[in-house]
């Protein structure tokens, strides 16, 4: 019997077969043209994620516009003229005395505030510096005063070693 | 063109050499060589030498006048500002206290601040020498040109691909009326007599124009200055009152 059945499917198969298609899930591909998942729909970030970007909405800070400096102004193109004067010049001729944007008694000084002071009050003492500003000349002496005492007893200099 | 007698020349050292030139026409004309002294164009580039130089004249000029003042100098402040005990407020003395606002200032800046040192004698010396001889100067004959007017010298710095800016340096210090009316009016063309020729505007300009005279008369200072027998007297330490 079964034989017979055999036989009469085969020749049903050969007259008539339908074309069948395997169902394949593609389970990566499906999710990837589905887009993104949405999570937390509706809630809304208040912090920005992304990094140095603070003021991104709101009016911008403040900066003013950039101006590049003339740097062959009259003093930027010959700035250090001179300076070889005693080489190339008149050999007696200091360069510091071609100094004139300096005051007279700053010319080639050099000392910590206390000797610049001494050497201020030295020279502006004998003229007319004291009476026309009289207060700048109490604070000048004020100042000496205290720089004074602050270098010479303010120190370790009376400590003794103890070994 | 110009046969030059070298004094104190080295021994195995040849004299270098550059074209004269001319500024009357925009086009190169050459009119001959010049002999340069090797001690004063042809010196090892050494530039640790050129930038202590640069910085000595950047800072020895330099004097600051910002100034804070401090509790002493300001205008009041003697009274206790409140009684020691009783209140439930920290202790006062001042009100220019530097805890306070508006008062004083402890460790402000105070002025004048000076930034001064003299480099010694022989390094600007060797300063000078080492930037003639890295900058490669363009000897011309005279400051002569035709015109006025800047557009010329303009022209003629571009033909020779001098670059943009130029120094101009002549021995005497009143130079010809056309070249000092062109470059009145281009900021980066300068003029400058030998006297004040100076490493930091060497360096600042592209190109260095020297004529002949002015050759000659900064080879005879250093050569003088390089060979001089009390060169003692210049080694000595700068004190402040001794110009």
């Amino acid at each position: 019997m079964s034989w017979c059945l055999r036989q009469v499917s085969q020749c049903v198969q050969k007259l008539w077969a339908p074309q069948s298609q395997q169902v394949r899930y593609r389970y990566h591909k499906d999710k990837l043209e589905k887009g993104k998942l949405i999570r937390r729909f509706g809630y809304e970030e208040s912090l920005l994620q992304r990094g140095l970007l603070p003021h991104v909405d709101g009016k911008k800070l403040p900066i003013p516009i950039y101006e590049p400096k003339n740097s062959w102004t009259e003093s930027k193109a010959l700035f250090g003229q001179n300076d070889y004067i005693d080489i190339l010049g008149n050999e007696n001729l200091h360069p510091t005395r071609t100094h004139y944007q300096i005051a007279s008694w700053l010319r080639g000084v050099k000392g910590n505030e206390l000797q610049v002071l001494i050497r201020k009050k030295k020279v502006l003492g004998k003229g007319i510096f004291p009476y026309s500003n009289p207060i700048k000349w109490r604070n000048i002496n004020k100042r000496v005063k205290y720089l004074y005492k602050f270098m010479n007893y303010k120190t370790n200099q009376f400590v003794v070693n103890k070994e | 063109m110009t046969q030059r007698n070298l004094e104190f020349l080295p021994k195995f050292e040849k004299p270098r050499q550059a074209w004269v030139e001319n500024l009357d026409t925009v086009e190169e004309k050459k009119l001959g060589l010049i002999d340069l002294h090797p001690n004063v164009f042809g010196v090892m580039p050494r530039l640790d030498i050129i930038y202590e130089n640069m910085l000595w004249q950047q800072k020895y000029r330099r004097v600051e006048y910002h100034s804070l003042r401090t509790r002493a100098e300001m205008p009041g402040g003697g009274r206790k500002p409140w009684p020691q005990k009783g209140q439930g407020r920290a202790r006062h003395g001042s009100i220019r206290s530097p805890l306070f606002k508006g008062g004083g200032v402890a460790h402000g800046p105070r002025n004048p601040t000076t930034y001064f040192y003299m480099l010694p004698f022989y390094k600007r010396l060797l300063g000078l020498t080492t930037t003639l001889s890295v900058k490669l100067a363009q000897v011309v004959d005279l400051l002569e040109i035709p015109t006025e007017g800047p557009k010329y010298l303009e022209d003629l710095v571009s033909e020779r691909c001098w670059g943009v800016s130029v120094l101009f340096v002549d021995s005497v210090d009143i130079m010809p009326r056309n070249i000092t009316a062109a470059t009145c009016e281009i900021g980066h063309m300068n003029m400058m007599p030998v006297y004040g020729l100076n490493v930091y505007s060497m360096l600042k300009h592209e190109a260095l124009v020297l004529t002949v005279s002015a050759v000659e008369e900064i080879e005879r200072k250093i050569i003088y200055n390089l060979n001089r027998t009390d060169a003692k007297k210049k080694e000595q330490r700068f004190l402040v009152n001794q110009v």
